[in-house]
C-alpha cells in the first residue's frame, strides 16, 4: 500500500499545504496565488510564445498592427528561408537540385547550418578541455593537501568573476599575437579557460564527499593512483561530470563577445551569426524566430537531459561548497 | 611482462623520480596554465595598456601617457553617462530580478505542481542562447509591430505607439526588462534548492510551538537561506555588471549613449573607435568592480562552506 510507504512528515505537511486548506481566509490567499502564478508565468512564457507563434507567421502577417495573437494563416516561410538560405550558403544548392530537382534560390545569406556545426564543434571542444583538466586538478585540490592550495582556488574562483567583456581587448591581442585570430581553436581555448575553474569548484565538492573507504580498497586491490581515478572514481563521479560537461557547453554555445570580436563572418557561432541576422533582416522576423528556434534546440535537449544533474550540481557543488 | 605493463612501470619509474612534493602539483599545472594564459595574462595586460595611448589599428605605435586615459574617464560627459546607466542597471535589474525570482521559486516550491517540470520550464530564458532572448525582446519592444506597445494601449496606460529602443530616454529600460526576465531564473532555483534543503522537522516543531507563518518565514527560513541569498545576490550584481549581449542586441548601447552600459562603451571605445588605451583604462575600472564583489562572494562562500 502506498500511503503505509509515506513520510509522516509529507503526509504533516501535506495536510497543513494550502492546497487543502479550506478556512475562509485560505480561498483569498488562493486567489492570490494564483493571480501572481498566472502573472509570473507569463513573464516568463509569454516572450517564449512570441518566438514560437512568429516562426510561423507570414512577412504580411508580421507587419500588420495590431500584431495576431495567433497566427491566421499558419505557413512555413520562416523555417523554409532559412533552410533554404543555409542550404544554398553552404553551396549544397547543386546537390539539392540534382537529386531532387528542386532549384534553391534565397535572397537570404545566413547558413544556419554551418553556424549550428561551428557552435557545436567549439563548445564540444571547449567542454571537454575543461572537463578534462578541471576533473584532474579538482581531485589533488580536494585530497592532498599543500602549499599554496588555498590561493590557488581563490585564483580560480576570482577568474571566474572577470571572463567576458571585461577582458575582450587585450584578449584580441593576444589570439593575434599567437596566429589564432579566426580560428575556433581560440575559442576552445578561451571558453575552457572560462569554465575550467567552475568545473574545479563543482568536482572539488564531489570528490570532499567520496568515501576514503572505497580509494582505500581499490588499493588494496594494486590498483595504482591513476588507475583508482580512470576506473574506481570518473565512473561514480558521471552524474557530476555531465554537469559540468553541459554546463561549459552551454557557456560556449551562448557566448557573444569574444565570437564577434575573434571570428569573421563565415566562421561565425550561434550567437554571432544571429545576431547579425537580426540587424541585417529586421523586417523578417518569422525567419528571425525561425532561425532562432532551430539554435536553441540543442540548448533545450540539453537541458531536459541534465536538469536533474543540473539542480545536484548547483546545491551539490556550487552552492553549498 | 607484457608491453603494456612495460610502458606503465616506465611511465610510473619517470613520475616516480620526480619529488612528492612536486608531484602534488603536476595535475594543477595544466588547468593553470590554461586559465594563466587566457584569463589572468589578458588582465594584467590591460591594466599595462590603460597607461598607453594606442590604436587597435596600430598597437606597435603606443605612446606612454600615465594616467591621462583615467583623467578622460574623470572628465567625459559621455562616460558619467554610461557610468550612471550601469549604476541603474545594476541595482534596478539585480533588486528586480531577486524579488520576482524569490516570489518565482518560493510559488515552485510549495504552491505549484509538478515542481521538477515547471522548474525545467522556468530555467529557459536563463539557458536560451542568450542572443535568441535578446532579439525576442528586441522584436516585442520594436517601434512598428511591437506588441509591447500594443499591450501598453489595450491597458490604456499610453495613448499611442512609442518609438521605445529609438528614444534616448526610454532606451535603457527596455534591455533592463529583459535582463530581469533570463536573470530571474537563475534566483529561482537557488531560491528553490535552498528552501528544499531546509528540514521541515523546523517547521514542525515551530507550529508546536504556536509559531505563526510569518514567524515561521522570519526566524526559520530567512536565517537558513541567509547565504544561499546572499551568494545569489552578488550573482545578479555580477551578471547584470557584466552583460553585454542584451544592450547591444537591442540598442547597440544607442541612441548616442543612452543606453550604454560599461561593457559596452568598452566595445564601442575599443572596436569603432579603435581607442585601445581608453577601452583599456573602463576594463580595469569594471575590474575593480567585480573585484570588489567577488571579495564578497568568496568571503560569503567560505561561510557558507563552514555551515554545511
Amino acid at each position: 500500500m502506498a500511503t503505509d510507504n509515506t513520510d509522516p512528515t509529507a503526509e504533516f505537511r501535506k495536510n497543513q499545504s494550502w492546497l487543502f486548506d479550506t478556512t475562509a481566509g485560505a480561498y483569498l490567499r488562493k486567489t492570490v496565488v494564483g493571480l501572481v502564478s498566472i502573472i509570473a508565468f507569463l513573464y516568463i512564457l509569454f516572450p517564449l510564445y512570441w518566438m514560437a507563434v512568429t516562426a510561423f507567421k507570414t512577412t504580411r502577417e508580421i507587419q500588420q498592427t495590431p500584431p495576431t495573437l495567433f497566427p491566421e494563416s499558419p505557413s512555413f516561410e520562416g523555417f523554409r528561408q532559412v533552410i533554404e538560405s543555409s542550404l544554398q550558403t553552404g553551396g549544397y544548392a547543386g546537390v539539392v537540385e540534382s537529386i531532387f530537382g528542386i532549384t534553391v534560390s534565397s535572397a537570404i545569406n545566413l547558413d544556419v547550418l554551418g553556424i549550428v556545426f561551428n557552435s557545436l564543434k567549439v563548445s564540444i571542444g571547449a567542454g571537454l578541455i575543461a572537463v578534462v583538466l578541471g576533473t584532474i586538478a579538482s581531485y589533488v585540490l580536494s585530497r592532498r593537501d599543500f602549499r599554496g592550495k588555498n590561493a590557488l582556488m581563490s585564483i580560480l574562483l576570482a577568474s571566474l568573476m572577470f571572463p567576458g567583456t571585461a577582458i575582450m581587448v587585450p584578449e584580441w591581442e593576444l589570439i593575434n599575437t599567437l596566429n589564432l585570430y579566426n580560428t575556433h581553436t581560440s575559442l576552445i581555448f578561451i571558453y575552457g579557460a572560462m569554465t575550467a575553474p567552475f568545473v574545479v569548484w563543482l568536482m572539488k565538492g564531489f570528490f570532499d564527499e567520496f568515501p576514503d573507504s572505497i580509494i582505500e580498497a581499490s588499493r588494496i586491490d594494486q590498483c595504482s593512483s591513476v588507475e583508482t581515478f580512470w576506473y574506481v572514481i570518473v565512473p561514480m563521479a558521471r552524474n557530476s561530470l555531465i554537469a559540468s560537461f553541459i554546463f561549459a557547453f552551454l557557456l560556449a554555445w551562448n557566448e557573444l563577445v569574444f565570437a564577434l570580436t575573434l571570428l569573421d563572418n563565415q566562421n561565425y557561432t550561434v550567437p554571432p551569426g544571429l545576431l547579425t541576422f537580426v540587424q541585417g533582416f529586421n523586417t523578417q522576423w518569422n525567419v528571425v524566430a525561425a532561425a532562432s528556434i532551430i539554435v536553441s534546440i540543442p540548448v533545450l535537449l540539453g537541458l531536459a537531459y541534465i536538469q536533474r544533474y543540473f539542480v545536484q550540481g548547483l546545491t551539490g557543488g556550487a552552492i553549498k561548497g | 611482462m607484457s608491453y603494456a605493463d612495460q610502458t606503465r612501470s616506465a611511465y610510473g619509474n619517470m613520475i616516480n623520480r620526480v619529488p612528492e612534493s612536486v608531484r602534488v602539483y603536476l595535475p594543477i599545472v595544466p588547468v593553470m596554465v590554461l586559465v594563466g594564459v587566457f584569463i589572468l595574462y589578458p588582465i594584467t595586460q590591460a591594466i599595462y595598456s590603460s597607461f598607453f595611448s594606442k590604436s587597435l589599428l596600430s598597437p606597435d605605435d603606443a605612446e606612454f601617457v600615465g594616467a591621462a586615459n583615467y583623467l578622460e574617464i574623470w572628465t567625459n560627459p559621455d562616460i558619467h553617462q554610461v557610468l550612471w546607466n550601469t549604476f541603474i542597471w545594476v541595482t534596478v535589474g539585480s533588486i528586480a530580478a531577486i524579488i520576482f525570482g524569490f516570489v518565482l521559486g518560493w510559488l515552485l516550491y510549495e504552491k505549484l505542481p509538478y515542481t521538477s517540470v515547471a522548474s525545467a520550464i522556468v530555467l529557459i530564458p536563463w539557458v536560451l542562447p542568450r542572443v535568441v532572448g535578446a532579439s525576442i525582446w528586441q522584436f516585442m519592444f520594436g517601434g512598428d509591430q511591437g506588441i509591447i506597445n500594443e499591450l501598453l494601449v489595450q491597458l490604456g496606460i499610453i495613448d499611442e505607439y512609442l518609438v521605445m529602443l529609438g528614444s534616448g530616454e526610454l532606451s535603457l529600460w527596455p534591455p533592463i526588462v529583459g535582463m530581469i526576465w533570463r536573470l530571474a531564473p537563475l534566483f529561482a532555483l537557488l531560491t528553490l534548492t535552498s528552501l528544499q534543503g531546509i528540514d521541515e522537522h523546523l517547521y514542525e516543531a515551530a507550529r508546536m510551538d504556536g509559531a505563526t507563518p510569518w514567524e515561521q518565514f522570519r526566524h526559520i527560513t530567512l536565517p537558513l537561506m541567509k547565504y544561499n541569498l546572499a551568494i545569489g545576490f552578488l550573482l545578479m550584481l555580477i551578471y547584470n555588471i557584466r552583460n553585454f549581449s542584451m544592450v547591444w542586441v537591442m540598442t547597440e548601447g544607442g541612441p548616442g549613449v543612452s543606453s550604454s552600459t560599461l561593457p559596452v562603451m568598452i566595445y564601442r571605445t575599443a572596436f569603432v573607435d579603435f581607442n585601445v588605451g581608453l577601452a583599456s583604462a573602463l576594463s580595469v575600472l569594471l575590474f575593480v568592480v567585480l573585484l570588489v564583489f567577488s571579495y564578497y562572494y568568496i568571503k560569503v562562500y567560505d561561510k557558507l562552506q563552514g555551515e554545511f
